[in-house]
């Protein structure tokens, strides 16, 4: 088709002319209004972001019924029990739907008996354990005439040692049970060391003392959450196990399911719904279980959910850390009761890698940690109500936070002592490690860093805080599992620095804050956590014992001491401990557990 | 005709199996982040990454696992199942590819409708008022980014945090076979908000072709004999300007039953365009496999559908 161009166009009129200038001044004087009135959109007045906020409700009272809907951005990880291993998943799955040996009632520190009668007994220097099973707790339906037996938390046990169950921390804590490593080199059917010598008896024979599995903080992880072997064998075929869609229930919620037991009401990336489990007795739990039906939502956008949930009726947080700062900054002043802000028992930190130059000299990396103005990486991610500053590894509320210095720190750190930085003295670091300016002389160096505010903006800080040190980086911005699982967890990248980095606990024991990070033989090629690859004899053989302590008081004493080495030796930059902001609306008792640092929904009611 | 459709379906065949061969190998050859490793959570040890990755094939030659894929793909419709969270990729797909549907077929309907119109009126009142009060708001509807415009359409009109609230917010999505009329409902902010750039466009280009079309001897013609205005524009002067568009809207309906990922995300509608987003960020291959080959399978429907209609479009035009 071929196209012409006509005549010359037609002017309009001067009188058109004159309408459409006026027309154009109101259309632009609207839509300026409308984004101002849109992008000022608060709910008061700005707060100062300082402080605390609501009163922790117990969970000791409440009313009973109700329905109460749960706003995230993301699903849980999965649905499989032996697969749960993250916040999320423990507020929407474990704590609500699932028993294990033991659980964490909201404002304990230590396990409380749950599946078990009470805490293990301790045998042959802690390398038996016994513990005894409640008789009659009934699965969920379909398995409704079935109570649990110490044979299921055998199996689920076992099950969570296959790669189609993937568990991500067996490994660490269950590894010392006798028969673990011929199991998984498939040189027999079970783990011997896990012996039922009866229905409601479950024997744990170890290789060598584990105190947290002694203390029972480890025996509250999920993969002690009961698994028939008959009804989940056949779902644990093939490549990935396919159990977590047919699971039974043990707590007070459940998924509801059909008759074959394949879940109904979870839709992936969407919602999941709980419903009453008919087969739970809350005789046999210490959880109150107040609501009737919780529907958690997936997928929604951080700041709408966020304002949804503060002006809304019904609603609370799941898996946000924090609303964004501008309705945080309203809420502190206008809804303060509807926010809970606490310890989450997580830390940020900046990892130095001792395997590459020139962060193998203790002098260079004290004049690092020296430099960093921490106060200035917390403004990055919204400030003072985000958490206190960290000046070691072991955060506020876990065992051995005081004994290793409190909120100031180990004594006599002068590199760790100023949260605003303190380049004089880094330069004097400097020179010690033989850079008579006092400032790195070096070829550049490669820090790698998570692109998404706000660890982006944390990142930046970083980067011109040790430019004043002269230091030159090569910094890359890459996704966040990009950076984790080609990067900074792998020491073959050699990354020299990775700002974005944090760690939070497995449970109420510093083994898991220290153990991870510091001991040289959890230095593996891939999904590494130990970041700055230390590898001290020495550290590690003091870790090794404080791990087969069975004693807390002796525990927190002994990771206390662990903690206070591995901060002098700089090896990496503690400069956040984290603070959970859990918020929900106004007609809501939520009742938040210390364990998960999120809501607890079987302890919350409608008011 | 038909030997047309016939050829270009076995052509359509052949781009769907090259574009998943690219996609697997982009993704497998050279991925963003180690599933296994993903998967097997934080301080695995090395003998529990290496299960498995021989648990999921991936310590397989590429080649082989490509194989594999397609023949679960082809004789089973198997697209297998998500490393994130074990379920079937089939089911997700096919769980979430209504909420698209909707989505994109409502706001098309919307925006050829406001376009076409809107592009009509323009061109025959070119330069009038309403001519540059349409194309001005055009050009605001085409600068707005599509994300912008959702959030400010839902702090503005959202029945839970609107300032004028009239229509159901974020999340309020249900599917049809549940609610229609909630169904309809909860669609309206969303499908204004994909339309509004689209039926600018759409406008300006209808508008630009309808005026060279106006200008045509043929057209002229056409008053010369006696014919009415309305028949003139419609039934002579569209017809022959809509050709472009006709291929534009059987692109952007393909491009968009894909997946319209800024609007699924900020009205959170459970679609094909935000499972394929949260499947790159959670390096799920499987997932990001399935999504881009369904992406790929409308993109090439719609070309074809939209080259059999212009047989019917334009007379000219004959295979």
């Amino acid at each position: 088709m071929t196209h012409k161009h006509g005549p010359g166009r037609e002017r309009p009129d001067a009188n058109e002319r004159m309408r459409m200038r006026k027309l154009l001044a109101s259309l632009t004087t609207a839509l300026v209004l409308g984004v101002v009135v849109t992008a000022c959109g608060g709910d008061g007045d700005e707060g100062n972001g300082n402080g605390n906020a609501g009163t922790p409700a117990t969970g000791e009272s409440g009313k009973k019924g109700g329905s109460l809907t749960v706003l995230s951005a993301a699903d849980v990880d999965g649905l499989d029990p032996g697969y749960w291993y993250y916040q999320y998943d423990y507020m929407a799955l474990a704590h609500p739907t699932q028993r294990g040996l033991y659980g964490w009632e909201p404002e304990k520190t230590e396990p409380s008996p749950d599946l078990a009668e009470d805490l293990p007994e301790v045998a042959d220097g802690g390398k038996t354990l016994t513990i005894k099973i409640k008789p009659g707790i009934k699965y969920s339906p379909p398995l409704q005439d079935r109570t649990v037996t110490s044979k299921d938390v055998k199996y689920a046990i076992e099950r969570a040692f296959l790669p189609q169950v993937a568990n991500g921390y067996v490994n660490l804590y269950y590894a010392e049970i006798d028969g673990v490593k011929e199991f998984v080199d498939g040189k027999a059917d079970e783990i011997a060391g896990i012996q039922t010598p009866d229905d409601q008896t479950l024997v744990l024979k170890l290789d060598k003392p584990q105190g947290v599995v002694a203390t029972g903080v480890a025996l509250a992880l999920p993969a002690t959450i009961p698994v028939p072997k008959d009804y989940a064998q056949k779902y644990d075929k093939g490549k990935q196990s396919r159990y977590g869609e047919y699971q039974v229930f043990t707590g007070p919620y459940m998924i509801p399911n059909d008759s074959s037991g394949k879940l109904t009401g979870y839709t992936a990336g969407k919602e999941i719904q709980l419903v009453r489990n008919p087969s739970w007795d809350p005789e046999t739990d210490y959880r109150p279980a107040y609501l009737d039906k919780i529907t958690f939502s997936g997928g929604n956008d951080l700041t709408v959910a966020s304002r949804k949930i503060l002006t809304g009726q019904g609603l609370m947080s799941g898996d946000f850390a924090a609303p964004p700062t501008a309705i945080l900054k309203s809420a502190l002043s206008s809804r303060k009761d509807q926010l809970l802000i606490e310890p989450s028992q997580g830390i940020r930190f900046v990892a130095l890698n001792t395997k590459v130059k020139p962060f193998d000299d203790i002098n260079v990396r004290k004049a690092v940690s020296a430099v960093v103005n921490k106060n200035d990486l917390r403004v990055t991610r919204g400030g003072p109500t985000l958490g206190p500053i960290a000046t070691h590894f072991i955060p506020p509320e876990m065992p051995g936070f005081e004994e290793a210095g409190g909120e100031a720190g180990p004594e006599g750190l002068d590199f760790n002592a100023n949260p605003d930085g303190d380049l004089n003295l880094a330069m004097e670091y400097m020179k010690k490690a033989g850079y008579s300016s006092g400032k790195y002389t070096g070829p550049p160096v490669l820090m790698v860093g998570d692109n998404q505010p706000p660890a982006s903006k944390t990142g930046e800080a970083l980067q011109s805080q040790l430019e004043q040190l002269g230091f030159k980086l090569n910094y890359r911005q890459v996704e966040h599992s990009t950076m984790l699982s080609k990067f900074c967890t792998v020491p073959k990248a050699d990354v020299a620095i990775c700002p974005n980095l944090g760690w939070g606990k497995d449970f109420f024991d510093s083994e898991s804050m220290i153990n991870p990070l510091f001991n040289g033989k959890n230095i593996v090629p891939a999904n590494n956590a130990n970041y700055p690859q230390l590898d001290d004899p020495e550290l590690n053989a003091k870790m090794d014992k404080a791990a087969t302590l069975t004693d807390p008081a002796e525990r927190a004493t002994a990771w206390a001491e662990i903690d206070k080495e591995v901060t002098a030796g700089a090896y990496m930059i503690p400069w956040l401990w984290d603070n959970q902001i859990n918020f929900a609306s106004e007609n809501v008792n939520g009742v938040r557990n210390k364990f998960n640092s999120s809501w607890d929904i079987a302890y919350t009611s409608l008011k | 005709m038909i030997q047309y459709i016939v050829r270009r379906t076995l052509w359509m065949i052949a781009l769907l199996f090259l574009v998943s061969a690219i996609t697997f190998g982009i993704f497998y050859a050279l991925p963003s982040a180690d599933p296994a490793g993903l998967r097997a959570g934080r301080s695995p040890n090395p003998e529990l990454v290496e299960q498995i990755r021989h648990q999921l094939g991936l310590d397989r030659p590429l080649y082989a696992q490509y194989f594999d894929y397609m023949k679960n793909l082809v004789t089973e419709g198997d697209f297998g199942y998500s490393y994130q969270n074990n379920i079937s990729v089939r089911t997700q797909i096919f769980q979430r590819l209504p909420a698209t549907i909707s989505l994109a077929i409502g706001a098309a309907i919307l925006w050829l409708t406001i376009g076409i119109t809107v592009g009509i009126i323009s061109a025959v009142r070119p330069h009038t008022l309403v001519d540059r009060v349409a194309m001005g708001a055009a050009l605001v509807a085409i600068s707005a980014p599509v994300y912008w415009l959702a959030l400010v359409a839902l702090y503005l009109f959202a029945d839970d945090i609107g300032r004028f609230p009239l229509f159901p917010g974020a999340g309020s999505y249900v599917p049809f076979s549940e609610d229609p009329s909630k169904w309809f409902t909860s669609l309206i902010m969303p499908w204004c908000v994909l339309a509004a750039a689209f039926a600018a466009f759409y406008a300006r280009l209808l508008r630009s072709t309808m005026i060279d079309t106006m200008h045509e001897d043929y057209i002229r013609t056409a008053r010369a004999k006696g014919l009415g205005e309305r028949r003139v524009i419609l039934r002579h002067g569209l017809r022959s300007a809509i050709t472009p568009i006709v291929t534009a809207a059987g692109l952007d309906i393909g491009i968009l039953l894909g997946g319209a990922i800024l609007t699924e995300t900020v009205f959170n509608i459970p679609g094909v365009g935000r499972l394929a987003y949260d499947s790159i960020i959670n390096s799920d291959l499987p997932m990001i496999q399935g999504t881009v080959l369904l992406g790929a399978f409308f993109i090439v429907t719609a070309n074809l559908v939209v080259d059999v209609a212009y047989a019917f479009v334009d007379p000219r035009v004959r295979y």
